[in-house]
């Protein structure tokens, strides 16, 4: 049913791509967390009271209730490191220059986790369970992205 | 039993997650339930690559109420919106549910440089791609074959898009709503593709639609004043659009059968009562009302001319204001036409209520690449014999309409907005058939394959025949000479920038096959061309060619031949 392909030269690949980029602008909740962010240095959540449940980060509604939330919850700056992993190569599986290091902290007074990288490990072993604490960039180099967090180093206690 | 919306808007504040809870609460609140009655979610949005976000049903559903709840998305182009209504009933229908929240949500404003880029793959990556379409490019060859078909006049079909935005104006969720517009202003608006103009376009939007569905016994126990759906439809015809003849929508039709036949409707031109024809174009209307069979062929626009189309009309369409006032976020404004059926038939359609207490309506989209129809039929009669005392007819708050629209200054200033491309490139085969018939072009020769089970040509060849769902049986070579099927005059391009030579992408039927591609015109004033105008292939130069659909450098028409 299907003819041999009597002159493999005549098959052939056609490049291409799909050329469009995005925007994507934070949303409600998203911009108030983000805002909230750059000018106090302070990570927020959302709390539903009918779940007994805080988001980080803050968020428009409650996923299980359907509740209108509000960015209203600091949380940490400390909390525990619920999982980690280190990435020795990139999108492209080159090998990295430094390896990194990403975590999932549940701040102190959330229920959710919030990723980023840790820092500052390198002269002990990480453990889950391992307290740290967000680092966040001096006020004057926040711009409202979640780069003004620089990640979570290890603290005592 | 419910059903809400945000705002149509150019560009939200809000997230599609967080435009799609506004909907789906504004649904639920609508019939007093909350997401604890709900058993599953029915999602649908438009293409991944709007969004740039893959997955993109995953990333909704906790806004759909998705959470801990059997979910699915489905997608059938433009057809998507009325679509997730037929998918929420069969999961009602088939005892899976008994509440089944439907949500439809599209957020076009982040796609850059124009939405229209994320279109640009519907075209047949190697037979179609090079030469250059844009998605207008489709609407202006089957507008333009339409016409020719019936001879129609252009003020007629404009009057479409006069009424739609006219009924807008009285629609609270409304992006176009204009009540001083007329079809003057249509018909002087900018020519993008003629024949379309930039007034018979609807608008890219964002915005979100969700309904609630239940089973018969949930329903007696939400509400005293349901609205039932009656018959569901829906049909695809050939993906090889250029083998189609564009003026009329057999599968819109054939979905209509479907669901006039589950609704039990044998007259619909009598028994409909009000209809939400898919309006993306003026002309679509049209079309779409004569494949839904409630106009013969070719007579819809002098209903449209004659004001049989109004709310106060004999048979109103698209009183919600449709795709061309309300706006267009492309799974959302298919869904958006059955809410508004769903108050219209409640008498909770304020400003926008048609008169005469409508018993039945009809909502329809279609999508794809133009060859899906998807079908409604909804009515106040339906379901089990009702003890229950009918309230009177007095209409509750009207829906309310969250959203927060954002000015361009604002989308380009905002706080943490992130800029990004997915960086994806790919390399398409040509594959079996068109290999060989990109190997014939080089050689200067159209080759097509004979079906011998429906006894076609097929051009372009493939090897096998889609409707006799068997192998084709051998190459034939077809005269590198055709007719024009249909044509248009593009002046902008895909990012929709103006050309500074406007482009006559055609639909070439070829001689001695039962297909055709698209291809353009040169060699002719793009005043002459004329629908059935014979014309020929011009080669490029042998050693230019390279086994491309380029290596026809355009198609002109046959000195001599018929005018």
């Amino acid at each position: 049913m299907i003819e041999r392909i009597a002159r493999p030269d005549e098959v052939r690949r056609w490049p291409g791509s799909i050329p469009v980029s995005h925007r994507y602008t934070p949303g409600v909740a998203g911009q108030a967390f983000l805002e909230t962010l750059r000018d106090r240095g302070v990570i927020l959540g959302s709390r539903c009271d009918r779940c007994r449940y805080t988001y980080v980060p803050a968020r428009l509604f409650c996923e299980r209730c359907f509740a209108e939330l509000a960015a209203d919850v600091e949380v940490g700056p400390a909390g525990v490191l619920r999982s980690f992993a280190i990435g020795f190569v990139g999108v492209e599986g080159e090998p990295l220059e430094s390896p990194l290091t990403l975590g999932l902290v549940q701040l102190d007074g959330a229920d959710a986790c919030l990723l980023h990288l840790v820092l500052d490990h390198s002269d002990e072993p990480l453990e889950i369970g391992r307290r740290v604490e967000v680092v966040v960039k001096p006020a004057g180099e926040r711009t409202g992205s979640i780069l003004d967090i620089e990640g979570f180093r290890p603290v005592e206690g | 039993m419910g059903a809400g919306m945000t705002r149509f808007m150019r560009r939200a504040q809000e997230t599609g997650k967080e435009l799609a809870w506004e909907a789906s609460r504004a649904a639920l609140e609508s019939c007093e339930l909350t997401l604890d009655a709900v058993d599953a979610v029915c999602l649908t949005s438009a293409p991944d690559a709007f969004d740039g976000v893959h997955m993109k049903g995953e990333y909704l559903s906790d806004g759909a109420g998705a959470f801990g709840r059997p979910f699915i998305r489905t997608y059938v182009g433009g057809g998507s919106g009325v679509f997730t209504a037929i998918q929420g009933w069969y999961t009602v229908a088939s005892g899976m549910a008994d509440v089944v929240l439907v949500v439809a949500e599209e957020k076009m404003s982040s796609t850059q440089p124009h939405p229209q880029a994320a279109f640009l793959t519907i075209f047949d990556n190697v037979l179609e791609r090079p030469l250059g379409p844009n998605l207008l490019w489709i609407f202006a060859l089957e507008m333009n074959r339409y016409m020719s078909a019936y001879g129609l006049d252009k003020r007629d079909i404009a009057a479409v898009a006069v009424k739609n935005k006219r009924n807008a104006a009285d629609h609270p969720a409304a992006l176009l709503g204009r009540s001083d517009i007329t079809v003057e202003d249509v018909l002087a608006s900018e020519t993008l593709a003629w024949p379309v103009q930039r007034l018979d376009v609807s608008p890219v939007s964002d915005g979100a639609v969700a309904l609630v569905l239940a089973s018969e016994e949930a329903a007696e126990r939400i509400t005293d004043r349901p609205v039932w759906i009656q018959g569901v439809g829906w049909n695809l015809d050939t993906a090889y659009w250029t083998n189609r003849d564009l003026v009329f929508p057999e599968y819109v039709r054939n979905a209509a059968r479907a669901a006039y036949a589950m609704a039990g409707v044998t007259e619909p031109r009598k028994q409909i009562h009000i209809a939400e024809p898919y309006d993306p174009f003026d002309y679509k209307e049209l079309h779409h009302l004569e494949g839904l069979m409630l106009f013969d062929p070719g007579t819809a626009p002098e209903a449209a001319r004659d004001g049989v189309l109004n709310r106060d009309g004999d048979l109103p369409s698209c009183p919600s204001g449709g795709l061309l006032g309300v706006g267009n976020p492309i799974a959302a404004a298919g869904l958006m036409k059955v809410a508004e059926l769903f108050w219209q038939l409640r008498g909770e359609a304020g400003a926008r209520q048609v008169p005469g207490s409508p018993e039945r309506g009809v909502a329809q989209a279609w999508g794809d690449l133009m060859q899906v129809g998807t079908v409604v039929v909804l009515g106040n009669e339906g379901g089990p014999p009702t003890t229950a005392t009918r309230l009177p007819d007095s209409p509750t708050p009207p829906a309310s309409t969250p959203g927060h629209p954002l000015t361009e200054a604002e989308f380009r200033g905002a706080t943490g907005a992130v800029e990004d491309a997915v960086d994806a490139r790919y390399a398409w085969d040509a594959g079996v058939a068109i290999s060989r018939f990109l190997g014939g072009l080089r050689e200067g020769r159209i080759l097509g394959r004979e079906c011998r089970g429906c006894e076609r040509v097929l051009v372009p060849p493939r090897m096998f025949c889609e409707r006799c769902f068997r192998g084709t049986d051998a190459w034939v070579e077809v005269e590198p000479t055709g007719v024009v099927q249909t044509f248009s005059i593009c002046h902008v391009s895909w990012d929709m920038k103006p050309l500074e030579t406007p482009e006559i992408p055609a639909v070439i039927a070829i001689d001695g096959s039962s297909g055709g591609f698209l291809h353009v015109l040169g060699e002719v004033d793009p005043q002459e061309v004329r629908v059935g105008m014979a014309v020929e292939a011009v080669w490029k130069p042998v050693a230019e060619r390279t086994g491309s659909i380029l290596d026809i450098a355009y198609f002109r028409p046959v000195r001599g031949g018929a005018p």
